[in-house]
């Protein structure tokens, strides 16, 4: 359900990128997608296939590009990275105070017209 | 050929957001974006908020759920301003709805606006309506492990109400796991303790909610 808003989202946002640049078919449109942004890529894919018939996206191909977790420490500074959609704490020193450097991203990064 | 766009997917949500945070600001409205899953008991904690705060503060309240008006019904007979929207299966409220809704209430003479968002723990904490604060409802009949499973909601939200604290005695559940959980994901989170039923911690929820509507004020 989620991921149907956000691929509505997505499509709006990329019918209008183009139709503003005169173009009046995608072929492919590049997507970054964090890891911790909620979104599942497959159940993403899945809701823009279901929606972009009819538009000048009907044969567009979603790239995901899926964007890992890392956060940066504010206690002891040391960058790191997580496989979980979620940092709980820093694990050389423990602290729950770090701020996310990437993996929050919901992102249109490229697309191809003709 | 291949256009670069460095877009936000929900660019289009951001900018109506941002239209909505110029009408709070313009008019002093403070704003809470309510939010819980289906039966913490959000619309009950808001008909104890509106009764004790209706005389010293101008409230009114957007009801968001998937169908049904029953929640606006109740907040409506409370005499403060409402507005439903049904969201026909959306599993979160968006800034455009608000926008739409902020046309049917009389924005000029509100200082406190609730925004009861759907019931779900996972998507209302991705859309931003140009709220100035996130409050979430957890009610202690769904367990101690609510807060490691849905961390966004708890790491985002700037108050936190753990409800139907009067049932505490009847069930297997942690309290003060929750609230560790809560403090680690979100230390600097304000934490209340309410029961509807009794009205225990109700005063406290509201004082601080009522603080921050002062600040609004000229």
């Amino acid at each position: 359900m989620h991921e149907v808003s956000i691929a509505l989202s997505l499509l709006e946002r990329v019918i209008e990128e183009c139709q503003g640049k005169g173009y009046s078919r995608v072929n492919s449109i590049r997507v970054d997608i964090g890891r911790a942004s909620g979104i599942m890529p497959d159940a993403l894919s899945f809701s823009f296939n279901a929606i972009k018939t009819d538009t000048i996206a009907a044969d567009a191909e979603l790239i995901i590009n899926e964007v890992p977790l890392r956060a940066q420490c504010m206690d002891c500074q040391s960058e790191f990275a997580s496989e979980e959609t979620y940092i709980f704490m820093c694990p050389a020193c423990g602290s729950i105070t770090f701020s996310v450097i990437s993996g929050r991203e919901l992102d249109i990064t490229e697309i191809e017209v003709e | 050929m291949k256009l670069k766009v460095v877009s936000k997917i929900l660019d289009a949500n951001e900018k109506i957001a941002q239209e909505n945070r110029k009408v709070f600001d313009q008019n002093r409205v403070f704003v809470v974006n309510l939010m819980s899953s289906p039966g913490a008991g959000k619309t009950t904690l808001l008909e104890q908020t509106i009764r004790s705060l209706r005389d010293r503060v101008r409230i009114a309240v957007i009801e968001g759920d998937i169908t049904g008006t029953d929640d606006a019904q109740r907040i409506d007979a409370l005499g403060v301003p409402v507005v439903q929207i049904n969201t026909e299966g959306g599993c979160h409220l968006d800034a455009s709805m608000v926008q739409e809704a902020l046309n049917d209430l009389p924005i000029g003479d509100i200082e406190l606006l609730f925004v009861e968002n759907v019931g779900n723990l996972v998507c209302p904490a991705e859309f931003y309506i140009g709220e100035d604060i996130k409050a979430m409802v957890l009610s202690i009949t769904e367990g101690h492990d609510k807060p490691l499973k849905y961390p966004m909601m708890f790491r985002q939200s700037r108050a936190a109400v753990i409800n139907k604290i009067d049932l505490k005695d009847y069930l297997d559940v942690d309290i003060e796991k929750i609230k560790r959980d809560i403090y680690t994901l979100n230390p600097t989170i304000s934490l209340f303790e309410t029961s509807c039923k009794t009205g225990q911690g109700i005063a406290a929820w509201t004082e601080w909610i009522e603080t921050h509507c002062l600040c609004r004020r000229p």
